[in-house]
């Protein structure tokens, strides 16, 4: 199970930094929203993985750890709020730019040219 | 299996996003599934949280799609795509074995979260470790994000109001490309379903607000399933319809949020406490059986409302750009009127 959620870690970082590679303002977005999966989950892992210990007490013998659960809580919250205004940046970016791109380097001039 | 679903959704989104409607579907799909992974390994709380969030958060960037390009244009040259995996490819092996080595070697310092086990019913009140945790061990945290929560809402809110000030940016939606337009844009089924559902959406959010200190719930939950009973108004009978029905202003509810919580947080100066001590006492009404009064629920309430406001106040600031484009406003509830003789 540790190799499985590992392997799942490991692909939505990858996915999510791929995203952001491709330096447009949506791709951006959502790789951000997979790498907050990605670091939500690792998180919440830190915890290690137990199955039917929900940490309410008097329900069972044995409790997962809920520290890491409230960090995660309020941790998915935070990047719902971070997705809001990274969407909003992004569109007033484009409409303010007439493009789409995040850098505003050299190759963005090139581009454009 | 979820395991190869989410590794299949994942590595396709890489593939397909350029079209970006596809690719939103496909990561939404992500955390649908990271939401059954939470609840498997005993965190009921979390799996919740995510399934709202999720809905929430797909919603938002459905309406923000309206004002993006559908597809990404040229994608980047092939080098430059093969050189993004390989930095993608080796960063996520690298979490990857990162998480791999933390999950199978055992705590270097013992957790401290026995404490909160043990601490939670008699400290508290409540027997929902990770909520006491979120209310009352932690409230200090807690506090400080709904303040977080609170301003990325103004942020937003400020963001738009610059792009509607800017005559540029209106000049470019002007002339923003038309999209095909469904004929039945707020379709009768829906309207009538959503409505039918309020109150019943409403009552799960106050159950789950009432029982978050002893069981999965609490303000975070409720503040966001009421949101998305309120954002399914907005989207099946449009916003100017709902706007009119609307009687707090966002930013209120924001702002009463936060200032519940202070309130809370200030509250057990009064009784010489630092600030944010939170305090119980069993009650039993005649008719009822015992249950708790926690100041925490004060706090919570704060929370609650923060959560409600700003995902509201994020929609409402793009509802007004879009009305801003010349988009038929739609005072009707329906497009279609049935009493009329057709």
């Amino acid at each position: 199970m540790e190799a499985l959620v590992a392997t799942a870690i490991g692909t939505l970082t990858a996915v999510g930094l791929y995203l952001i590679l491709q330096r447009r303002t949506f791709p951006v977005i959502l790789g951000l929203t997979f790498l907050s999966y990605a670091v939500n989950v690792s998180l919440f892992v830190s915890g290690r993985l137990v199955t039917n210990a929900a940490p309410i007490i008097g329900t069972g013998e044995t409790f997962a750890d809920p520290l890491p659960q409230a960090l995660v809580l309020t941790a998915i919250v935070i990047s719902f709020g971070m997705t809001a205004v990274l969407m909003i940046l992004a569109i007033s970016g484009h409409l303010q730019a007439g493009h789409d791109r995040v850098n505003l380097g050299d190759d963005a001039r090139k581009d454009d040219a | 299996m979820l395991w190869g679903v989410l590794l299949a959704v994942a590595l396709a989104t890489t593939v397909l996003h350029r079209d970006r409607v596809v690719a939103l579907i496909l990561t939404s799909l992500a955390g649908l599934i990271i939401a059954p992974f939470f609840a498997f390994h005993s965190a009921p709380d979390l799996a919740l949280t995510q399934i709202s969030v999720e809905v929430v958060t797909v919603l938002l960037i459905l309406l923000a799609l309206h004002f993006l390009p559908a597809t990404t244009p040229d994608a980047l040259p092939a080098p430059r795509r093969l050189w993004s995996a390989a930095v993608a490819g080796i960063a996520g092996a690298g979490v990857g074995w990162l998480a791999w080595a933390m999950m199978t070697r055992h705590h270097a310092f013992p957790p401290i979260s026995e404490f909160h086990l043990a601490q939670s019913k008699p400290g508290a009140g409540g027997t929902n470790a990770v909520n006491t945790i979120i209310v009352d061990f932690r409230g200090f945290d807690t506090y400080g994000e709904i303040i977080v929560l609170g301003i990325a809402a103004l942020v937003i809110f400020a963001t738009i109001e610059a792009v509607l000030r800017s005559p540029a940016a209106m000049q470019r939606l002007a002339i923003r490309s038309p999209r095909r337009e469904d004929a039945d844009r707020h379709p009768m089924m829906f309207a009538v379903a959503t409505r039918v559902l309020l109150p019943m959406a409403m009552l799960v959010g106050v159950f789950l607000f009432l029982r978050g200190h002893n069981m999965p719930g609490g303000g975070f939950v409720a503040g966001l399933v009421f949101a998305i009973a309120l954002l399914m108004q907005y989207m099946a009978s449009g916003y100017e319809w709902s706007q009119k029905r609307q009687r707090y202003d966002h930013h209120l509810v924001v702002g009463w949020g936060i200032l519940i919580a202070s309130l809370a947080g200030v509250g057990s100066w009064v009784f010489g406490l630092p600030f944010l001590t939170s305090g119980f006492v069993y009650v039993t009404p005649w008719p009822l059986d015992t249950f708790e009064l926690a100041t925490a629920a004060i706090f919570d309430l704060g929370v609650f409302l923060t959560v409600l406001g700003a995902v509201l106040l994020a929609l409402a600031s793009l509802s007004r750009l879009a009305l801003r484009t010349g988009d038929a406003p739609q005072s009707r509830a329906f497009d279609i009127d049935p009493t009329e003789d057709r």
